[in-house]
């Protein structure tokens, strides 16, 4: 059964259409890559599946239940249990490290004693012990970029959304953190959607590429296809 | 489903409180005899005098609002953009006008320049009948208007400041030295809240008639106002009100129409690091002297005046005696008040900035109308909707005092929480949201928290207010309940000048209290910024 | 879906839980009497703490100001008719007294202190009663050799321009103008107004203003109050005061009394009748005159303020409030087409 399933998807803001007739499957354990030039769409699809919109028409399957159809939101955000890395990182600046991770234990009413486990395990996974009780505003772009990774996996999510997380940092870090983030999953075994524009990026880290272009899938299939449906498209430009 | 729920309920109260009562009024103003009828409206548009007094109105709101924003953008740049010293300082000097009910201010400069004031006892009769020349009639009105409204300006300048990400201003700083900056960059940034200010000092001077009326200038809410207090015809006076509304209108339709196209620019700025000030150099000290000679002449003298006719302990007995209870109401009234203003605010800031209901932009006109309304209509409207045996609770307590707040200043909240919301990243709210906490959760730990520096200036300029109506309050207060601000206004009537003065140095002393909490909120939020 | 269903049976079963309580409240134990008063509150307030203290029984009061022309007390009244809040209503002239008894919401109640009052400042049925009166006088500046002797002076060529009146669309000056008109009639009434007109006589913001423009010289007299010109010699501004139209046989001066008025439907009756009788008596009345607002008592004997005569010294303006009210709303167009409004 797949983890979650878009089916035939439009979505307009006002007169611009973003998404047409747009489908898209993940199975468990996949990492699934969209990769396409910024205003393809490829953000609208992870804001679709966590809830923050809904579909013009079409359907979105989370788990093979029906979450959101035709305009309306059947399941909301904060019940999807899902987790997601926002291209900003959204993180709580007034709150410390452990307060941005544990306000969706809370949230969840997980008990205290198993909050600080889950808190301590995770942090320590992404490298980050000892920080507990720095705010975001102190911490470097590596740093945060983990935290909100942390936050995002204290919850045991089943899926998770990256929106292009890692775009602005340097080569080094971003390497360094493709490499963490292909070892996470290795261990939790989550299923990842993942949205880029940077090719190497997403052949790096994706098991499926879906090539979007102006809110259409022009190809969903391994990154060997990727690699030479973009050399043959780049033949034809040029 | 609860998001959608408590917003509805918000707007329906917004709706309750406040537009309920008028649209009682505007009823009753279309009914003639149980039939349907335009005649108070006929009687009222045919009236070549009216359109003189119309043309005052509009005259006077232009000149204040001219006045303030050629001398509140500037200082507003200065005190919260540059290193002027003793720039919080000022900050507050000038912010005191704003505090107090406008007559207060009125009365000050009568003692002042007036026949019988200070500068006659000093520079003999014949200048000062020149001086009370001048100050009774349009020139006079411009003055002490500008002086009330000068805050309006400057404070929105400061606070929108604060919303311009400074990575921008530094991009253009490698081009251009600060005035073209200032010019170029910082104010076309900025003009949403220069136009906020722009429409709230004309509504304030437009619908003010407290100041007209002592300083004796014709203008068009005192006919709203002679309709009630000589005829008693409060059909013809909700008429009167009616032009005042269409004025309102045409506000809105412009400040909307200016900003398209603008929103999206604010960012969250000075969370990160703090925000760059210019260095004013060698001419720091003519700075600061020039501000200070703008701070005596528009706050100081005045209000000096003020003190100096109540320089007597005698006089601060007095007044204890007379008002200690109405003083302790004003405080206790004015904090619920703006606790729920606040509260209320917020969401239907939230509202607006989210747009989560159809009805986002009809709360929002719909506060901003009431705000503008005059404060006679609004209450005669509370009083024929709450006044039944079935609703003593409300009306018979002051409980009907607060909802006369909520009615007319609802709308400062509400921008000024929306404004501080337009800064926050939906991120913060959706990360959340996909971390499994509900809306309540979202807005009490997420939300609101980051909005904290918003709700503390939403909770002071709800205060301020709130103390300082007059009109409403005057209008409802429950017998025994009235307020130092009403209970000043019904013992100006032959009461003793210095009686009068020291009262109204109670009031500006019970509207800086909370000043100085001001002070602290900006550090409270540098202390959370930098742990 | 639920959570709607439970809150809106909380909110209903609050609201329902507070109208119920609200019906079945039990009056106030401390006796209690509300009262809107529309004389200023400097010299009201006191008299009120006087009656609370000789009483027990408690005054919430709400204060108006004709002064500062705030609309406060009258639109109260006339507004809560339905769902009356106040029990008494003291007003500071009679006019308005009759308005409330014209529009129903006054109720008839004869005060034993009335009875010595002289019934022309007695509604005959007992809706209002009148106590401590103002009287309308000329204030006239001690430069001016030959004093006005009467109202038609405002008309006459030789004070052009010379002279100020109040604005008649409010207050006393109205009252008045109205006044003038039911013992003259509309033709004669008209005439004066043009008069005045045409002998560019200035209008003022109220009858302080224009005491204050004659004390300081600007104009030679004013008709005002008589507390007004009183509070002006008293501060040693260089004015003093004519009784208009003293000559036998003469309009005399209009006399402008309090009057307390029983509210219909008052919520406190008991209180209500105490308090009108505390207002009517002689004691209320010589305080009301050794106060700064210098009003002239109407019962027999009680001393009054030193720079007044006594009522019996004066030649009274024989009207009838209840035309001269009547006759106040009649020509509030013409007046105000005489304004230019």
């Amino acid at each position: 059964m797949n983890i979650v399933e878009i089916q035939r998807v439009s979505k307009r803001y006002g007169r611009q259409a973003v998404l047409r007739d747009f489908s898209l499957a993940a199975g468990p354990g996949e990492r699934v890559v969209i990769l396409g030039p910024s205003g393809c769409g490829k953000t609208t699809v992870l804001r679709l599946i966590a809830g923050f919109e809904a579909p013009d028409t079409g359907q979105v399957l989370l788990g093979g239940q029906p979450v959101s159809r035709k305009g309306r939101i059947l399941v909301p955000p904060e019940a999807r249990n899902l987790g997601m890395v926002f291209q900003d990182l959204a993180l709580w600046p007034h709150l410390t490290v452990r307060g941005n991770l544990e306000f969706g234990l809370r949230a969840r009413h997980v008990p205290r004693a198993e909050r600080t486990r889950r808190i301590r395990e995770t942090l320590e996974r992404v490298g980050l012990g000892g920080l507990e009780e720095r705010r975001p505003a102190a911490l470097s772009g590596g740093q945060q970029q983990r935290v909100a990774l942390a936050r995002a996996l204290v919850l045991a999510p089943r899926l998770l959304l990256m929106d292009e997380p890692l775009s602005s940092l340097d080569l080094d870090l971003n390497l360094r953190l493709r490499r963490e983030i292909l070892a996470l999953h290795e261990a939790l075994g989550f299923t990842l959607l993942y949205v880029t524009h940077d090719r190497e990026e997403a052949f790096d880290i994706a098991t499926r590429v879906v090539l979007m272009h102006r809110g259409c899938v022009i190809l969903d299939g391994s990154v060997e296809e990727a690699r030479r449906r973009l050399r043959d498209l780049g033949r034809d430009s040029s | 489903m609860s998001r959608r729920f408590v917003l509805a309920l918000t707007a329906l109260l917004v709706f309750v409180s406040g537009m309920l009562p008028v649209l009682s009024m505007l009823l009753r103003s279309l009914r003639n005899d149980d039939r349907w009828s335009l005649a108070a409206y006929r009687g009222l548009l045919g009236s070549a005098h009216q359109w003189a007094l119309m043309e005052h109105s509009l005259v006077l709101a232009a000149l204040v609002t001219g006045l303030t924003l050629i001398a509140g953008v500037p200082l507003g740049l200065l005190l919260g953009k540059t290193d002027l010293p003793g720039r919080r300082l000022y900050t507050g000097l000038f912010a005191v006008p704003l505090l107090l009910p406008p007559y207060v201010l009125a009365v000050s400069w009568a003692d002042l320049l007036g026949p019988d004031g200070l500068l006659a006892g000093m520079a003999g009769p014949g200048i000062a009948r020149a001086t009370a020349q001048w100050l009774f009639g349009l020139p006079g009105c411009v003055l002490v208007l500008s002086a009330v409204f000068l805050p309006i300006p400057m404070l929105l300048t400061m606070i929108f400041l604060r919303t311009v990400d400074p990575r921008l201003e530094e991009a253009a700083r490698l081009l251009a030295p600060w005035p073209t900056v200032l010019r170029g960059i910082t104010v076309p940034l900025i003009l949403p809240g220069i136009a906020l200010a722009a429409v709230l000092v004309f509504l304030l001077s437009f619908g003010e008639f407290g100041v007209p009326t002592f300083l004796r200038y014709d203008v068009f809410p005192v006919e709203s106002f002679v309709q009630f207090s000589a005829f008693y015809d409060f059909q013809a006076a909700t008429a009167a009100a009616a032009p005042m509304a269409g004025v309102t209108l045409v506000l809105l339709l412009m400040e909307a129409a200016s900003l398209r196209g603008r929103a999206g620019q604010l960012r969250l700025s000075g969370l990160e690091r703090g925000l760059p000030r210019i260095g004013l150099g060698a001419g720091r000290m003519a700075w600061a002297a020039a501000t200070a000679g703008l701070a005596v002449a528009l706050v100081l003298v005045p209000i000096g005046a003020l003190v100096a006719q109540s320089a007597e302990v005698a006089a601060y007995q007095e007044a204890l005696r007379h008002a200690g209870d109405s003083l302790l109401r004003s405080l206790v009234y004015a904090g619920i008040g703006a606790t729920l203003l606040t509260a209320i605010g917020f969401l239907t800031g939230y509202l607006v900035q989210t747009r989560a209901l159809a009805v986002w932009r009809a709360v929002d006109s719909m506060t901003l109308f009431l705000f503008a309304l005059p404060g006679t209509v609004i209450g005669i409207g509370l009083i024929s909707l709450w006044n039944t045996p079935w609703t003593n609770l409300v009306y018979a307590t002051p409980a009907i005092i607060v909802l006369g707040y909520l009615a007319k200043y609802t709308a400062l909240t509400s921008r000024i929480s929306a404004t501080q919301l337009g800064l926050i990243p939906a991120s913060m709210e959706e990360a959340a949201q996909v971390a499994g906490a509900g809306w309540a959760r979202r807005m009490a730990l997420i939300v609101a928290p980051l909005a904290r520096r918003g709700l503390a200036a939403a909770w002071l300029v709800g205060y301020l207010f709130s103390l300082r109506d007059t009109d409403i309050t005057m209008l409802v207060y429950p017998p025994g309940h009235d307020t130092l601000p009403v209970r000043i206004f019904t013992l100006m009537a032959n009461g003793e000048p210095a009686l009068i003065a020291a009262l109204c140095t109670l009031m500006i002393a019970a509207s800086v209290l909370p000043l100085a909490l001001l002070a602290l909120v900006p550090r409270l939020g540098r202390d959370l910024q930098d742990p | 879906m639920k959570r709607f269903a439970s809150i809106a049976l909380l909110v209903t079963a609050v609201v329902a839980g507070i109208v119920l309580w609200q019906r079945a409240r039990v009056p106030t134990v401390h006796p209690t009497v509300v009262v809107y008063v529309s004389e200023d509150q400097v010299f009201s307030e006191p008299i009120l703490q006087d009656f609370e203290r000789e009483t027990g029984i408690r005054v919430q009061a709400v204060y108006d100001t004709e002064e500062t022309k705030s609309t406060g007390a009258m639109n109260r009244l006339i507004a809560e008719k339905d769902n009356p809040q106040a029990d008494v209503y003291w007003a500071n002239e009679p006019i308005r007294a009759e308005v409330l008894k014209q529009r129903g919401i006054a109720a008839p109640y004869v005060s034993p202190n009335a009875r010595t009052i002289p019934p022309m400042f007695r509604d005959p049925q007992g809706y209002w009663s009148g106590f401590s009166a103002r009287a309308r006088v000329f204030i006239v500046h001690e430069a001016v050799k030959d004093p006005p002797h009467g109202v038609r002076d405002y008309t006459d060529p030789r004070w052009n321009g010379r002279a100020v009146i109040a604005n008649p669309l409010f207050g006393t000056t109205t009252a008045e103008i109205a006044a003038l008109f039911t013992i003259w009639g509309d033709a004669q009434g008209r005439a004066f107004l043009e008069g005045l007109k045409r002998n560019q006589i200035a209008i003022s913001s109220s009858n302080g203003e224009s005491a204050d423009f004659v004390s300081a010289g600007r104009y030679a007299f004013a008709l005002v109050d008589s507390d007004d010109a009183v509070n002006r010699m008293r501060h040693g501004k260089p004015v003093f005061l004519v009784y208009p139209d003293q000559e036998p046989g003469g309009l005399g001066a209009f006399i402008v009394p309090n009057a307390a008025v029983l509210i219909r439907g008052a919520p406190h009756p008991e209180a209500a009748r105490r308090l009108i009788d505390y207002l009517l008596s002689p004691q209320t009345e010589r305080k009301l005159a050794l106060a700064d607002c210098a009003q002239i008592p109407l019962h027999p004997g009680v001393q009054g303020p030193p720079e007044l005569k006594p009522l019996d010294h004066i030649r009274v303006m024989p009207v009838h409030y209840a035309d001269v009210a009547r006759k106040l709303t009649e020509i509030q167009p013409l007046l105000r087409s005489w304004l230019g409004l």
